[in-house]
């Protein structure tokens, strides 16, 4: 029988920014059709595994591998990394002056089609506007958006309302969302989570990386981990995340200590 | 399409003006003040970096004794199709014209104007022709109050060897919907450039004319000394866009100075792309209250080009409005240099004047300097200004490379989003459609 390839893999991963490592020693699995949830305390390396994961430049790699679908990506740059399906929604999404929502998000879907089918086809400018306008109104996002400028004067709902936009334009296979939740007040969190729920699919698999437990109210984990210190310290199902509510990130450390002693 | 070329020397001198004024068959007073002009540059000493205005750009190296002091005289064309190929690929859409001035070799070689327009009395053509036709005209307005011959060193040469222009008239009143289109082309090499280009629209006038100042890169060194006169009269609107995208030899001067009487309207755009060296002196007195002046600039330098913007908002009345934008990216290891100064004077209350320089740095060999000044001297004004150098930031080419954006498309999406705020301020397709073209050429992508 022929090995399984898991979607999603992170093997002993150090990593850090400026000669300090931040990661230390991350390990991770996940299927298609999962949904894991990363939670911990703020500090404790949530934020960096996102950008190591989606390849910023800043962040150095110690040790370790990350694999997508088989293949180390440590060693391509973001661009192909999403082009080969993987996709971060950013706690703090970029704002670009003078770059319109339309012509990013041609560009961008574009880049990663052309990637993923294997020959150069480019959606006709009609056939853009028609996905895009789908994608509008299954966020609920007023027309007027894609004229904007990228995040400029976006309001923090905007902000992360865009993010999953353009997970809805890119259609990943593994997405990460940051902190996608915070600033966002009850009603705009019910209408992210939505949108992320009708873009899951079994094919895919999703990392909810989150301070709170909240969205996953909305955004039903099969697996949750709490990381601390840089490591993952317990994973479990979702009831973990319930007990994490009740008994705060305290509690996990005197566990973390007990078992480590 | 056949130029005649003459028999001269090179260099500038007297004779050689006489000559010229000669050749043209120009009336007296014409001539008279050719030799004016040359006399102011006879004793006009040639600038250099212990002034303060050309501190940072050297023309120590300026071929006057090399260049022709003019060129043949170009011959008229019944077609623009009859025009040079390379010319006539950038004449753009006829149907988005009223009008359109070719002049070739300083010469004006080509002509049109709607019938409808000329019929209410609209003058749109070359400054010799216009000499002859409506010379009143051309005598009280030509280098006499907008730009004169004691502007500066260049603007005296331009007084001596202009050869032609465009000359554009709107009659009080007169409303014109479609952009008139101006094209100063030159091709042989070696010899001097004078574009002269001066509007006159009286009160109640409406027009957009876009000039298109553009050559083919040849070996031998040119120089280029232009002058621009845009007078708008009370409550008279002038939309001038200029494109510079001289050849790479090519030394390029130019004078522009816009006169706005009460409640005129100036809006400009300069686009500088061309030349080797280009030295532009940009201002709008605003001489009439309740005047609004709005300069945007546009320049992008790539190789070692050095351009350099010098703008002057010179607020004479009172309740006038100057807003100046310039915006401008350096790539390999060009050089760029602007300063602005809003001028307020004693009696000019209620000035309303902005000024903001943003240049973008694409290589680290690149430099741009940017130096923003005021001098107030009204107390009841709102002034302010800016002025920023940076580099494409890395989170943001970042950001577009994670959703698979490659990293030259991103720095390119930077760069256009970067001009758009000037672009989108001009609200003429055709130009927006051909800088942002020029610069996705530019970026080299």
């Amino acid at each position: 029988m022929a090995e399984h390839t898991p979607l999603f893999m992170i093997e002993n991963l150090h990593a850090g920014i400026e000669g300090k490592e931040i990661l230390r020693g991350v390990n991770l699995v996940i299927e298609r059709g999962e949904i894991h949830a990363l939670m911990g305390p703020n500090g404790s390396g949530k934020s960096t595994l996102a950008y190591v994961i989606a390849g910023h430049p800043n962040y150095e790699v110690y040790e370790g591998r990350i694999l997508y679908k088989g293949e180390n990506v440590l060693e391509l740059p973001a661009d192909e990394r999403a082009r080969m399906g993987m996709f971060l929604a950013f706690q703090y999404p970029t704002a670009i002056p003078g770059v319109t929502m339309a012509n990013f998000l041609r560009l961008a879907v574009n880049a990663v089609r052309k990637a993923r089918s294997g020959e150069d086809k480019a959606l006709t400018p009609r056939e853009f506007r028609r996905l895009l306008r789908e994608k509008l109104e299954m966020l609920r996002i007023d027309e007027t958006f894609a004229s904007r400028y990228l995040n400029e004067g976006f309001s923090g709902g905007e902000k992360k309302r865009a993010e999953i936009l353009q997970m809805a334009m890119l259609e990943p296979e593994f997405a990460v969302l940051d902190e996608t939740d915070s600033g966002l007040d009850i009603d705009a969190l019910r209408t992210v989570a939505d949108g992320v729920n009708q873009l899951f699919n079994p094919n895919m698999a999703l990392l909810v990386i989150t301070h709170y437990q909240r969205i996953l109210n909305y955004l039903r984990p099969h697996y949750v981990h709490v990381m601390l210190d840089g490591k993952i310290t317990i994973s479990g199902g979702p009831e973990l995340a319930e007990e994490l509510e009740q008994k705060g990130y305290d509690w996990v450390k005197t566990q973390h200590v007990g078992t480590a002693s | 399409m056949s130029t005649r070329v003459i028999e001269q020397t090179r260099g500038f001198s007297r004779e050689a003006a006489v000559e010229l004024s000669h050749l043209l068959g120009e009336p007296e007073w014409l001539r008279q003040r050719r030799l004016a002009a040359w006399e102011v540059y006879e004793r006009t000493p040639m600038p250099s970096r212990t002034d303060e205005e050309w501190r940072r750009t050297d023309i120590r190296r300026l071929p006057l004794d090399a260049v022709w002091p003019y060129t043949g005289l170009g011959q008229r064309v019944n077609s623009p199709e009859a025009l040079p190929t390379a010319l006539v690929e950038i004449l753009g859409d006829a149907a988005l014209r009223s009008g359109l001035l070719v002049q070739v070799d300083g010469s004006g070689v080509y002509t049109q104007l709607d019938s409808e327009l000329a019929r209410r009395g609209v003058i749109f053509t070359d400054l010799l022709t216009a000499a002859r036709e409506v010379p009143k005209l051309v005598q009280q307005f030509f280098m006499t109050e907008a730009v004169t011959i004691q502007d500066n060193k260049f603007a005296a040469l331009h007084g001596a060897f202009w050869s032609s222009g465009t000359f554009l008239y709107v009659p009080a009143g007169v409303e014109i919907a479609l952009p008139l289109r101006s094209f100063v082309w030159a091709e042989t090499p070696g010899a001097a450039i004078f574009a002269h280009t001066l509007v006159l629209a009286e009160p109640g006038a409406n027009v957009v004319l876009i000039d298109t100042w553009a050559s083919p890169t040849v070996e031998e060194p040119l120089i280029a000394s232009n002058v621009v006169e845009l007078i708008v009269q009370e409550s008279a609107q002038v939309r001038y866009i200029q494109l510079q995208d001289w050849g790479r030899s090519v030394w390029n001067f130019t004078t522009q100075r816009g006169l706005l009487y009460q409640d005129a309207i100036l809006n400009t755009l300069n686009v500088s792309l061309g030349s080797r060296l280009s030295k532009a002196f940009i201002a709008s007195n605003l001489v009439g209250p309740g005047a609004t002046a709005e300069m945007l600039g546009l320049y992008f330098a790539d190789d070692a080009q050095h351009l350099d913007h010098q703008t002057r908002q010179w607020h004479v009345a009172p309740y006038a409005t100057s807003d100046l934008l310039y915006k401008g990216a350096l790539k390999d290891r060009a050089r760029t240099v602007f300063s602005g100064l809003i001028k307020v004077f004693p009696q000019a209350q209620r000035t309303d004047a902005y000024q903001a320089n943003r240049n973008l740095i694409l290589s680290s060999t690149a430099r741009a300097d940017t130096i923003p000044n005021l001098e107030i001297g009204a107390n009841d004004v709102r002034c302010t200004h800016g002025a920023t150098v940076g580099q494409v930031e890395e989170e943001y080419i970042f950001y577009l490379m994670s959703r698979g954006i490659s990293r030259p498309e991103a720095v390119r999406l930077i760069v256009d989003g970067f001009f758009d705020e000037v672009i989108e301020r001009v609200p003429v397709h055709e130009v927006q459609e051909t800088v942002r073209t020029a610069i996705a050429r530019k970026i080299g992508l």
